[in-house]
């Protein structure tokens, strides 16, 4: 298959490199009968995929086991597609060329929503059964795990086995009970009872769902074999320091988005930003400490010959260390042509000087994300930050020489009026006031102020979780007041159709009856949804008609604290009495301090044995 | 500082590769190997690198130049065994030499190109058929194909004095392919591409080749104005 695809079919699609899995630090193993064979999906194109590190991290530990050989694949481009389907080849992971078909193991990250219809095709396209309860014996267990593996029940018919949390530990633990297994001559089914018992795993076949018939409403949720737990715990890194990172990563031959290496310096989030579901989901802020970073880095620039590395975290500045962090850095690589760089920073003026600090050249675009434009609003979402630290973070910006600023909002918020709105565009126009203030001399010949607004999605485990999201004609409504109150001609206003915020507010939180929508959508078509050139509304809309299933259902309802949720039986250890209290602290516009400085017990503390926050998330250096 | 010019070699592995893909692949090659590669100087320094051709993808080859300035001195010996080491498979280089400065540039001083085409025949066709196809085609005093210039507007060109020579490879010849030599001339550092002989030989004669990127070339050997 190798020789055939390489000569008559790569030479005809885009980017064919990087259908060949033959990139620096791929990793290959000549397989024997005992191997466990394991692809890692990801759900979009190599190029997007290529720059997740989870993946990087997985691939990592799985294969340093001698007995498992983990590969990669990646949704295949249009091209791609069509050319394995007028040849009738199956989609294969890269390393081996292996068709899809033939793994113990086909591991799908879910990293956003709107990628799930790429899921299905995928799994078409290896020559997999798509619906879990009809896979044959000899077919592969499907995985999937990520941040919308926090509500997998769209998913439900078409996933053998969800991770729950952090995968680092628990992957292992399910490859071993498989070596075992293999061992014996049971069948699917005693597998996936086997897995079942293990903390954090989710088998959604063994689990049932009852609606209400009048409101269909859930009104139980349970497991239907002694193996499945009632409640599914989810898992995380205790001891983040001490955790696994990869010392080598693939090196994509093309242009990925982010083509840097990309450095976890901590994981988890204190902030409590409402509208966040990675703020709940991943806590609690678990650190790496500055000899571990600055030892892996090395090692990761000798073998991969990168010359740009990012700090990545929720919120790069609240690293406890974060200043003398990046002088040991900035000292280290002096003079070497090896550049840094800072996303997710916080809103405050100390971000600039950092920023300043690192990026001793060019002054490209400036990006902060005061996400709601009143002081109300950004107290009900609980942002934290103020106006006037906004428009101090952007003098100094302005007085250091940057010109282009670019201020991400959302619109749709619990509560929010025009008013609210309106603020957007005025806090636009107070940054270019800002601008004027400085002298001639210094600032930037060029100004550019770009005002985003997205639509916002309440997402599952956050305190917005209740709420019904905002119609689409109350999205229309709002951008076109916020583009009425933009007068500077300095200001431009960049947002989207809220149709694909539309489809992720039902899917994230949506049930096991979407498996059908999702199917439907697929036989019509639907992929790389997330794409706007292949994003195609109308046939999801026929999907839902012909599954007799009501979107606004899912996403514009706004339900009772007391209704079942059908992520509910996952706990993540954010207590959904505090997300209560949360949401009514929303209501009144209270905030919640940052969790470092006041604990406000959201429940992680007791979630885990051993665990103790404010002993840990500092790692002392 | 010193100038290094090595030879390499672009085998089936990476003949998917573009030319940005490539250079990117040198560029993080050279840090791996740790050499001391001198950067430009300005708001966006870049590595001071270049390589003689561009490689179109699906291009193999037995002879590119490349060039690299270091800053420190460095063994031409050391550096091939250096380099090999970081360079993933279907990339090698053959040989490197130091460069003297004020010399004529890679580029400037290649006179020919010699390739291998593997083409699909649009029908089964004699060696001779084509052999006679080809003498056709060479006769013709005047080949004008028309071409796109800068400014996106069509004009005319001669090819013909850019052709050298045009061969069947009579051991690899098969009723389904056919394989060509084609030695190309470089006039004021200009040339065509192999492939575009062949649709113009579709065009001028009759159609006797499948032309799509499915074309296997292969470069040969450049000969530089010093080797001539």
């Amino acid at each position: 298959m190798n020789n055939y695809i390489e000569k008559n079919i790569l030479p005809l699609v885009t980017k064919p490199i990087t259908y060949l899995g033959n990139e620096v630090n791929a990793v290959h193993k000549t397989p024997d009968a005992d191997m466990i064979r394991f692809a890692f999906a990801f759900p979009d194109t190599y190029e997007v995929g290529m720059s997740h590190l989870g993946m990087k991290i997985l691939y990592g530990i799985l294969n340093e086991q001698k007995d498992i050989w983990c590969e990669r694949v990646f949704a295949p481009w249009v091209d791609m597609e069509e050319q394995l389907r007028i040849h009738n080849l199956p989609l294969y992971a890269l390393e081996s060329m292996t068709p899809l078909k033939d793994y113990d193991f086909v591991g799908f990250t879910l990293q956003y929503e709107m990628s799930f219809s790429n899921i299905l095709n995928m799994l078409e396209l290896g020559h997999i059964t798509l619906l879990a309860k009809d896979r044959q014996e000899e077919e592969p267990f499907v995985m999937a795990g990520g941040p919308c593996a926090y509500n997998p029940e769209p998913l439900a018919d078409f996933i053998d086995i969800f991770v729950i949390g952090e995968a680092e530990e628990v992957i292992l633990e399910i490859m071993d009970a498989y070596r075992g297994f293999k061992k014996t001559d049971g069948n699917r089914t005693d597998f996936l009872k086997i897995a079942a018992k293990i903390e954090g795993v989710y088998v959604p076949s063994f689990y049932e769902t009852t609606y209400d018939d009048a409101t269909g409403i859930i009104i139980d949720f349970k497991p239907t074999v002694s193996e499945a737990p009632e409640k599914i715990k989810k898992q995380f890194i205790t001891d983040l320091d001490a955790a696994y990172y990869p010392d080598k990563i693939v090196m994509s031959y093309t242009e990925t988005v982010h083509d840097r290496i990309s450095f976890e310096i901590f994981r988890g989030c204190g902030r409590g930003c409402r509208f966040c579901q990675a703020g709940m989901i991943y806590r609690p802020t678990r650190e790496r400490s500055i000899p571990t970073i600055q030892e892996k880095i090395k090692a990761l620039i000798e073998a991969t010959g990168y010359d740009e590395i990012s700090l990545s975290s929720l919120s790069s500045g609240d690293y406890s260390k974060i200043e003398a962090l990046i002088n040991t850095l900035v000292k280290e690589y002096d003079g070497e042509q090896v550049g840094l760089s800072l996303p997710s920073l916080r809103i405050d003026s100390l971000s600039i000087d950092m920023l300043e600090q690192i990026q001793k050249v060019r002054k490209t675009g400036l990006t902060l994300a005061p996400e709601a434009g009143s002081q109300r609003m950004r107290d009900v979402i609980n942002k934290g930050v103020t106006e006037e630290n906004l428009l101090d973070t952007v003098r100094t910006a302005f007085e250091k020489g940057w010109g282009h600023v670019k201020l991400y909002f959302m619109i749709g918020l619990p509560g929010e009026t025009l008013e609210d709105v309106s603020g957007i565009a005025a806090l636009g126009q107070k940054t270019v006031d800002e601008y004027y203030k400085i002298d001639r001399e210094i600032r930037n010949k060029n100004l550019k102020v770009v005002l985003s607004a997205a639509s916002f999605v309440p997402k599952a485990f956050t305190p917005f979780q209740w709420m019904g999201q905002n119609t689409q004609q109350e999205f229309k409504d709002k951008q076109n007041h916020l583009k009425s109150k933009i007068k500077d001609r300095k200001i431009s206003f960049s947002y989207h159709d809220s149709s694909v915020s539309y489809l992720e507010a039902v899917f994230a939180r949506g049930d096991r009856r979407l498996g059908a929508v999702l199917l439907k959508a697929h036989e019509k078509g639907c992929r790389f949804d997330g794409w706007g050139e292949y994003f195609d509304f109308e046939k999801w809309m026929e999907a839902f008609t012909e599954a007799d299933i009501d979107p606004d259902f899912y996403a514009l309802r706004t339900r009772d604290y007391d209704e079942i949720l059908p992520w509910e039986f996952i706990d993540t250890g954010v207590r959904k009495d505090y997300l209560i209290a949360e949401h009514k602290k929303s209501l009144e516009a209270l905030t919640t301090p940052f969790c470092r400085e006041h604990c406000s017990n959201c429940g992680i503390m007791e979630f885990k044995e051993g665990w103790k926050c404010n002993d840990q998330n500092t790692v002392s250096v | 500082m010193i100038k290094i010019q090595y030879q390499f070699n672009r085998t089936r592995e990476l003949r998917l590769l573009s030319h940005l893909d490539q250079q990117r692949l040198f560029q993080r090659a050279f840090r791996r190997g740790d050499m001391p590669v001198e950067y430009s100087l300005g708001f966006n320094p870049h590595p001071k690198m270049s390589f003689a051709l561009a490689m179109s993808v699906g291009l193999t080859s037995d002879c590119e130049y490349g060039d690299v300035v270091l800053s420190e001195e460095m063994d031409c010996d050391e550096f091939v065994k250096r380099m090999n080491r970081v360079l993933p498979n279907g990339l090698l280089i053959l040989s490197a030499r130091i460069c003297e400065e004020g010399k004529t540039s890679l580029s400037a001083s290649i006179t020919k190109s010699e390739y291998q085409l593997i083409v699909k025949l649009a029908k089964p066709l004699s060696i001779e058929d084509l052999s006679t196809a080809l003498n056709t085609y060479l006769d013709m005093p005047k080949i004008l194909i028309q071409k796109r210039n800068k400014k996106g507007k069509l004009v005319e060109k001669d090819i013909r004095p850019f052709i050298d020579s045009l061969r069947i490879n009579l051991e690899k010849a098969t009723d389904k392919y056919a394989t060509i030599l084609m030695s190309l001339c470089y006039i004021e550092q200009q040339c065509v591409k192999p492939e575009l002989i062949l649709a113009s030989i579709n065009e001028e004669i009759e159609d006797l080749f499948i032309i799509d990127p499915t074309i296997q070339i292969h470069r040969k050997q450049l000969i530089l104005e010093e080797d001539s």
